[in-house]
């Protein structure tokens, strides 16, 4: 178990706004061990960045609440730690890369002096020094070390993004989330970015959680995959599970959605109807207004996990006697 | 190659333009201020009389120093500006008094920009009942006049400069508490506060290096005009006889003597009058220039 380097056990989050609740996160599980990538995918308000966020222990307060359960990071529960505490994790074992390059950066202060600044904070060093490690991360992430005296509104949002990983990077964490971190890109700027993030996993040999809802990019960076639907995980697998073996009929659907580069005539297969309201979710599973399959025990139970092989699960009752799917021990 | 070269010299003009400085899109624009450039004129003017006052007219002999022979004269070449009732060069006084208003005006600025300000960062960033204390407290000082405030400040712990400067701080706090807070309320949504929160920061140095560096703007703004109203306070309190006291040359208590030998001779309330007049009238155009060239809606 000591090279698990995330664990998050039976999560819930709630945000409450004048008297109303909304159902952010509702009961998730996930594990990721150390040097891995798992995607966590979604439509938008899925819960996806509020699960992130939950790892710094940085969902808004006072309307944000962790209802229950527990964050393990490198065997430590966050959600337990104090503020202080949480602030020598925060940038130092685990890192954050926000969606919008724009607007992570502070536009008064220069590049190197934001990235010098993570540095000062964790390592103790003198401003010289920050300085001067701020250089090599910027050169690390492909941008010439003399820019670091320029401001964020100098840079391109390609490089934005970059000075970002950047700053995530200079404290070399052993997890990184990345909150979409190409969302804000144009194509051929994201093929750069990631391909720049993928290189500097492997080089700082950390472990890292994808939040995007493009499985392209899944495909690409990620070892294993958690679709996520109203704030809770209704397929889990390494990438052979879920891309030719999906059986969430949600996961099914978002493949639809993706244009056939085979058969470009064809027309998309959307999935019917919106996402559910998350201050009124759906009774049972909370896909079942919109799923084709749907059946009675739909409406009334939240269906378990039904494990498809050791790696893959599923949570659709669909599955529940099927042959194939052997109920695990524990479940 | 007259091609080639036509598109190097564009690529270095693009160059030269990408490598403006914020500072000096800021100062372009403000150098565009017809007005702006007429009130930091003259603000540099009064600031460099007051800084070299003692070079224009000497403290002791000229200022203070009576000469009943030469009473109440109009203005010639040896007193530019006249002589008051008691023999002394209106101009000397008027020299030094810009010193007074300047460095107590300055310095009264400060006192409430440091208290305003923490309060006002306090109640933006913390918020909630903290919030809700503080602001209930500058909207009660709100309430009353600055004026008066500052008057009953001073009434009740005596008359001295360091009592001045506490009066007239003190009643200028909610001003700047306010404009903090609103500034601060916007910039902290910001995602780069967030993002310096998720690399660990603590909340002094978010406060201190990303928020309030973002609020500079307006902050700069409402110096150059609670400095302008400082000035007049200063006068209003010595006119009153609860600021500087006379013999000290100060513009509000030259006004207050003069103004019994107003009718024949009104350079005795012209002059300080003046002296009032321009500088708060040059801080104001230099606050409204500020304004206009910090805030990048107007920009072109």
């Amino acid at each position: 178990m000591a090279d698990e380097i995330l664990k998050i056990k039976d999560l819930v989050i709630q945000y409450v706004s004048d008297g109303e609740v909304t159902e952010a996160v509702n009961g998730i599980d996930l594990e990721l061990k150390e040097g891995q990538t798992l995607g966590l995918v979604g439509e938008t308000g899925a819960g996806k960045t509020t699960t992130a966020l939950s790892v710094l222990n940085l969902v808004p307060k006072p309307q944000g609440r962790v209802v229950s359960g527990e964050v393990f990071l490198d065997g430590e529960n966050v959600l337990e730690k104090s503020e202080r505490e949480m602030e020598a994790i925060r940038g130092n074992k685990v890192s954050m890369i926000f969606q919008d390059p724009m607007s992570s950066l502070n536009p008064v202060m220069t590049v190197g002096e934001q990235i010098a600044e993570v540095v000062r904070i964790h390592d103790n060093v003198d401003e010289k020094t920050a300085m001067a490690r701020a250089r090599e991360m910027l050169e690390t992430v492909g941008i010439p070390g003399e820019r670091a005296g320029e401001y964020p509104h100098q840079f391109s949002g390609g490089m934005k993004q970059r000075v970002l990983i950047a700053i995530a990077l200079a404290c070399s964490p052993k997890l990184l989330l990345a909150d979409e971190p190409t969302t804000a890109l144009d194509v051929t700027i994201q093929a750069q970015v990631l391909e720049l993030m993928r290189g500097l996993k492997k080089k700082f040999n950390m472990a890292m959680v994808m939040i995007t809802h493009d499985f392209g990019i899944v495909a690409e960076v990620c070892d294993e995959v958690s679709v996520m639907y109203a704030g809770r995980i209704v397929e889990h697998g390494n990438l052979q599970d879920i891309f030719d073996n999906k059986r969430h009929p949600y996961t099914e659907g978002l493949f639809n959605s993706l244009p056939d580069i085979n058969n470009r005539k064809s027309s998309l297969k959307p999935i019917k109807g919106l996402m559910p309201d998350p201050t009124n979710l759906p009774s049972g599973c909370p896909f079942h207004p919109r799923c084709d399959y749907v059946c009675e025990k739909c409406s009334k139970e939240m269906p378990p996990k039904t494990w498809i092989n050791d790696t893959h699960y599923v949570r659709c009752w669909l599955y529940e006697n099927t042959t194939e799917s052997r109920l695990t021990e524990g479940e | 190659m007259e091609e080639t070269k036509k598109i190097i010299t564009r690529k270095e003009i693009l160059k030269q333009f990408k490598k403006k400085t914020q500072f000096q899109e800021i100062l372009t624009r403000f150098l565009r201020n017809r007005l702006a450039i007429v009130g930091i004129v003259m603000f540099a003017i009064i600031l460099l009389i007051a800084i070299f006052a003692p070079l224009l007219a000497d403290y002791q002999t000229e200022a203070l120093g009576m000469n009943p022979s030469e009473r109440l004269q109009g203005p010639s070449m040896a007193h530019w500006f006249g002589t008051d009732e008691m023999g002394r060069d209106v101009f000397a006084r008027v020299v030094h008094g810009a010193r007074t208003s300047l460095s107590i005006g300055f310095i009264a600025t400060l006192f409430s920009l440091l208290i305003g300000g923490a309060l006002g960062a306090i109640a933006g960033y913390v918020g909630g009942w903290l919030d809700e204390v503080i602001m209930r407290v500058m909207d009660v000082m709100l309430c009353l006049p600055e004026m008066l405030l500052a008057i009953a400040i001073v009434a009740a712990f005596g008359t001295s400069t360091t009592n001045m400067v506490i009066a007239i701080g003190i009643s200028r706090v909610p001003r700047f508490a306010r404009i903090v807070r609103s500034s601060v309320l916007t910039v902290r949504g910001m995602e780069y506060v967030e993002a310096a929160r998720a690399i660990g920061a603590n909340s002094f140095t978010i406060v201190t290096r990303h928020v309030l560096m973002n609020c500079l703007a307006p902050i700069i703004v409402q110096i150059s005009l609670i400095f302008a109203s400082a000035i007049l306070a200063i006068s209003s309190l010595s006119f009153l006889g609860l600021g500087i006291q006379p013999p000290a040359p100060e513009w509000g208590n030259m006004l207050a003597t003069g103004r019994q030998y107003m009718r024949g001779n009104s350079h005795l309330v012209l002059a300080p009058g003046l002296a009032i007049f321009f500088s708060i009238f040059s801080l104001n155009l230099l606050g409204d220039g500020l304004r206009d060239a910090l805030d990048p809606r107007l920009k072109q």
